[in-house]
Order: structure tokens, then C-alpha cells, then sequence
């Protein structure tokens, strides 16, 4: 009972910072009907911005997760416009396209850069507090318990964000309908560009996040992408409440899977495998995912 | 809308190019070109399935992962004959391909997208965890087609099935088929409204290429002699996008240019370590950002222009854009 509680908790914890990627995801994929192949190299963007804010500046460790976050955003905001934006002139043929490749060119991109700058070595930045929280059998250590704490916070203020301001309810327009949103006076152009900028802010925030508990790499945003794809599918495209709740299911059920599952080599392909099938079966037999809202689906 | 295409004469002579270069090459390449030939397999057949057909999948390494590991299992373990474990290999391709194909007639764009590098995902995974069977990430044996240690018999078996593939598709979309499959990537609903049998044309393009690139699989795994489920991950399809991409996704030939010259620059840029990579993530934005429809398309309107009315001198400036 332990021993599932612990895997319980460390999948909860895991699938948080899940959700936090996801989410990012699904607001660039609402606003602007875009899937962005690069959003795991944003993640790890996001690491390594707050490791040197912290390690080379000396910020205290959550205000260098706070930097990264405004530094991904500044990021995501010059990409939008530089590279994303012409899609929406003439000039783009086949759009789906451009837009799979220039993300998915991204990720290219920023993973080799990464690998000659940041080096190919894991690196860490100092824990946002030592030790552990020990509660009967269950051993939490902080770092984990301050990053989940975070990211809930961030979620629910993105949650209260996109209902009560003005700016989260355009975007929110924008989503549901470009044309109808332009009529009330709304810029769907800057709206895509916010909304890029945000989702990048996410997708860095939750890499920041991460940095302390395992460590930096590279390559560590393509498995965080995988799973991001899989719960913005299972969540419906475009929802961000079903991209939180298929955040922590996928987080409990892989952190449980590899836990139980005999074989570990074999456990830790099938729990991901199990994931993609997911994808998979909800695409054919369930487009709009699990919670989705049906007036977001492209076909 | 005019589709940038490259005369023949140009082709021709760069095929001429590549049947005198191994004479002039040391083995070390002919073996880097005997590679480019099987990511010019893929790129090419990748062009037609993305840039044609406006199917855009992430599933195409696992085709040539499928092709090599199916043939190196019918040759090893069930003990086949060579020639009969490869056509086993390739009827598998034709059926799988089939068969994803009609599971995505009702998705499109990033849907497809997702869906096709799930699915690739999953194949990938498999080759991973089932051990006993593939031997994981220790890699396969793969059993070589040639005796003899030469890589040349290679290159020409690589570049004669990169002529058939282009011939094959050339073929295929010079008939209705081409007009067909275009049509419905341009709005599938019209197409289907014309009397277009858009399922079957899906289908087709879909189970083509997948043959094509499980072919490239199989020349890849018997050529290096052993397999590992690496041939199948993202950054492999990554490069083969790139290639498409930058060479023309919408020209088959330029792809193929695309795949051989981003693999040579990449060979002979190595001590450049990843720059090589960061180059080639932003050639691909770049070149999808500014000319979409790929470099060398582009290159060969801009000599044609240069050239004026005579059209026989623009074959003669081709060498120096390929």
C-alpha cells in the first residue's frame, strides 16, 4: 500500500508538470489551429534559461523559474511574428504543412544548439529546498512538492486568466471563432501572437520546473512533447481543463505502470507505448478527446 | 499554379554524375553514397505522400524500419531465402500501408501528423522491449546481398532502385492518378464531388510509398548489416522531412537532390560536430519561410529564366545548382 501511495504521489507530481506542458500546447493549438512540433525544445529552453539565471546570475530558484517563463515568452512572442505569422498571408500554401514544419524545424534547431552551447552533459541547478517530507510512509522531497505546488498555481491562475480578464476571454473568442472575434473588434493576429508567447511561457516554466528533480539535457523535451501530444488528444484539442485532468491520469498511470509492471525494460516501452495507443484509439473513434469541445475540431 | 520541374536533360545528366562517381571516389565514399541512396529513397517517397498527396506523416522511417526488420527476421529466423524473405518484407509494407492508410482517410493535417508519429511511436517501442525477438537496442545481424566487403555493388543496387522509385512514381502521377491525388489534396471534398474515388487514390499513394520506403529499409539493412530500432526515431524522420523539404517537396527529383546533398555536406562537414544539425533546422525554416517550394526547384526557374528562350542551355547550367 506504501509502495503504490509513493508511485501514486510521484505520478501525481510528474503529471502536473505534464499538464503544464500540455497546456501550453493546447492554447497555441486553440488559438491559433496550430500543432507545434517544437514545444518539448521550448521546455528545455525554459530549463536551461532558469539554470543560468540561477547558477551564472545568482537569482534566488524560483524567481529564475519566473525569468525563464518571461524569457520563453519573449521567445515565443519573435518566433510567432518572424516565422509563424506569414501562414496567415497568401503568400503560405498548404498551411497544415508550413506550420508542422517550421515547429517541427524548431525542434531541430534548438535540440543541436543546445547540444553545442548548454554541452551534451546533464546538468543541475541547486534545489529549490534540501530535504524531504516525510509523512508516515510516503517520502516527498521538496523539490518535487515545490514544483507541483507551482504548477498548480500556474494552472489555476491560467484557468482564471483565460475566464475573467479581458485579454484570456478575446483569446478564448479568437479560439472559438477567428471571424466573429475580428467583427467585435478583436485583433485575431495579436491574440495568435499572445497566445504563442504564453504557450511558450508554459511549456518553459514547467522545463524550469523540472530542472531540479532530473536533470538537464539537450534532449529532455522530446519524451515531455510525446506526452504533451498525447494528453492534448486525449483531452480534447483546444481544452485546456481536459489537457490538466489528461495530464495527471497519464502521469498516474505511467508513474503506476513502471512500478508494477515485472520486466523494466520492457515496462518503461509499453507504459509510453500505452500512451501513443491512447492517441491512437482516440483519434479514431473520438476526435474531439475525452473533454473536448466540439466547435474546436479542424476536420 | 505552375509546378517547378526539372527538365530532362538535367536529370540525365545527373544521373550520369552518379553512375561515373564512384571511379573517381575512395570506398570511404561510395559507402557515404550508398547511404544518401537510401535516404533518397525516403525523401523521395515522402515528397510524393506529403507534397503530392498532402498526407503528412511521421510514420515513414517506420516503414523502412518495418521493410529491414521484416526481411532480416523472414532471412534469420524463419530461415527464408533471401529473395523470398525481401518480397515478404516488401508484401507486408503493402498491406500494413494499406491498412494505415484506410485508418487515416478521415484525418487530416496535424491530426494525420500526430497520429502518424504515434503510430511510429508504438513500432518503435515494440523493437525496443521485445528483445527476444529483434535484440532490442544490441541490434540485429542483418545477413549482406553480395559477397565480397565492397560497398560499390551497393551504391549501383541503391541508385538503380532510386531510378525505379522515381521512374515507378513519375509514371503513376504522369496518369489520372496524379491529377486525382492533387485534386483532393487541394479540397477533398470538391474532388469527391467530381466523381473521384477519393478512398481508393488515398489508399494507393498511401501503400506506394510505404512499399518505397520499407524497400529503402530492406537495401539499408542488408547494406550495413545490422539494425537497431534507431533507424525509426524522430530526429531519423527529422532529417528525412528536411531533406524533402529543402530539396522540393513538391518536385520528386528535387528531393532526391535534397536527400544526396544534405547527406554529403553532412558528411564532409563533420568535424563541425552538431553545427551540422543547427544549419540544417534552420535551412528547413528558412527555406519553408521564404522558397516553399524548396531550394533547388527554385534554382533551377531562376537558371531557366537566365537562360531565356532557348531552353537547351538551361540543361547545361544544371550541374552547378545540384
Amino acid at each position: 500500500m506504501s509502495y503504490f501511495l509513493l508511485l501514486a504521489v510521484n505520478g501525481l507530481v510528474i503529471g502536473l508538470i505534464f499538464a503544464l506542458v500540455a497546456s501550453g500546447l493546447t492554447l497555441v493549438f486553440s488559438v491559433l489551429k496550430v500543432v507545434n512540433f517544437g514545444h518539448g525544445s521550448l521546455y528545455m529552453l525554459g530549463g536551461y534559461a532558469s539554470y543560468y539565471l540561477i547558477t551564472a546570475l545568482g537569482l534566488p530558484s524560483l524567481a529564475g523559474v519566473a525569468g525563464a517563463m518571461i524569457a520563453l515568452f519573449l521567445f515565443g512572442v519573435v518566433f510567432e511574428r518572424l516565422v509563424i505569422a506569414p501562414m496567415y498571408t497568401d503568400r503560405v500554401e498548404r498551411k497544415d504543412e508550413y506550420a508542422i514544419i517550421v515547429t517541427f524545424g524548431l525542434t531541430i534547431l534548438l535540440t543541436n544548439l543546445g547540444l553545442v552551447v548548454f554541452g551534451p552533459f546533464a546538468k543541475s541547478p541547486p534545489s529549490f529546498m534540501a530535504g524531504a517530507l516525510i509523512f508516515g510512509p510516503l517520502i516527498l522531497p521538496y523539490d518535487r512538492l515545490i514544483a507541483a505546488i507551482v504548477a498548480v498555481v500556474l494552472l489555476v491562475g491560467l484557468t482564471v486568466f483565460l475566464k475573467r480578464t479581458a485579454l484570456g476571454q478575446a483569446l478564448d473568442a479568437v479560439s472559438q471563432s477567428r471571424e466573429s472575434a475580428a467583427v467585435i473588434g478583436i485583433d485575431p493576429r495579436r491574440m495568435y501572437t499572445v497566445a504563442f508567447g504564453l504557450g511558450s511561457a508554459l511549456a518553459g516554466g514547467a522545463g524550469a520546473l523540472i530542472a531540479p528533480i532530473f536533470a538537464l539535457s539537450p534532449s529532455m523535451g522530446d519524451l515531455p512533447a510525446v506526452q504533451a501530444f498525447i494528453i492534448i488528444v486525449l483531452g480534447g484539442m483546444g481544452s485546456v481543463g481536459g489537457s490538466i485532468a489528461g495530464g495527471i491520469l497519464l502521469g498516474l498511470v505511467q508513474g503506476l505502470g513502471v512500478g508494477y509492471l515485472p520486466d523494466p525494460n520492457r515496462a518503461l516501452a509499453y507504459t509510453q507505448a500505452f500512451g501513443a495507443l491512447l492517441l491512437v484509439v482516440t483519434l479514431l473513434l473520438r476526435p474531439t478527446g475525452l473533454f473536448g469541445r466540439s466547435h474546436l475540431r479542424l476536420e | 499554379m505552375l509546378r517547378p520541374s526539372f527538365t530532362q536533360g538535367s536529370q540525365i545528366l545527373l544521373l550520369a554524375v552518379a553512375l561515373v562517381l564512384p571511379l573517381l571516389a575512395g570506398p570511404y565514399w561510395i559507402h557515404v553514397g550508398a547511404i544518401a541512396w537510401y535516404y533518397a529513397l525516403l525523401a523521395a517517397s515522402w515528397a510524393m505522400l506529403a507534397g503530392y498527396a498532402g498526407q503528412f506523416s511521421f510514420a515513414h522511417v517506420a516503414f523502412a524500419a518495418l521493410g529491414g526488420y521484416a526481411s532480416a527476421l523472414c532471412a534469420g529466423q524463419l530461415g527464408f531465402p533471401l529473395p523470398l524473405a525481401i518480397m515478404a518484407a516488401i508484401l507486408l509494407a503493402a498491406v500494413v500501408g494499406a491498412l494505415i492508410g484506410a485508418l487515416v482517410l478521415r484525418l487530416s493535417g496535424p491530426y494525420l501528423a500526430l497520429f502518424t508519429l504515434a503510430i511510429s511511436e508504438i513500432f518503435r517501442l515494440v523493437l525496443v522491449a521485445e528483445e527476444d525477438v529483434t535484440r532490442g537496442m544490441q541490434g540485429l545481424p542483418v545477413p549482406g546481398l553480395f559477397p565480397g566487403r565492397s560497398d560499390t555493388p551497393y551504391y549501383y543496387l541503391g541508385l538503380g532502385l532510386v531510378v525505379l522509385a522515381l521512374g515507378a512514381m513519375n509514371v503513376l502521377l504522369a496518369t489520372r492518378v496524379g491529377l486525382f491525388v492533387r485534386a483532393i489534396r487541394e479540397d477533398e471534398g470538391a474532388a469527391r464531388a467530381s466523381g473521384v474515388d477519393t478512398t481508393r487514390y488515398k489508399i494507393l499513394v498511401f501503400v506506394v510509398t510505404s512499399v518505397i520506403a520499407a524497400a529503402a529499409g530492406v537495401y539499408y539493412g542488408h547494406f550495413i548489416g545490422i539494425l537497431t530500432p534507431n533507424i525509426a526515431i524522430l530526429p531519423e524522420m527529422g532529417l528525412v522531412i528536411a531533406m524533402a523539404v529543402i530539396g522540393g517537396i513538391e518536385s520528386l527529383t528535387g528531393a532526391v537532390i535534397g536527400a544526396a546533398v544534405v547527406f554529403l555536406l553532412s558528411e564532409s562537414l563533420r568535424s563541425y560536430g552538431e553545427w551540422r544539425f543547427v544549419l540544417m533546422g534552420l535551412a528547413l525554416i528558412l527555406v519553408q519561410r521564404f522558397a516553399q517550394n524548396g531550394l533547388f526547384p527554385a534554382l533551377e526557374q531562376l537558371g531557366r529564366r537566365r537562360a531565356g528562350p532557348r531552353p537547351a542551355a538551361s540543361a547545361m547550367e544544371e550541374p552547378s545548382d545540384g
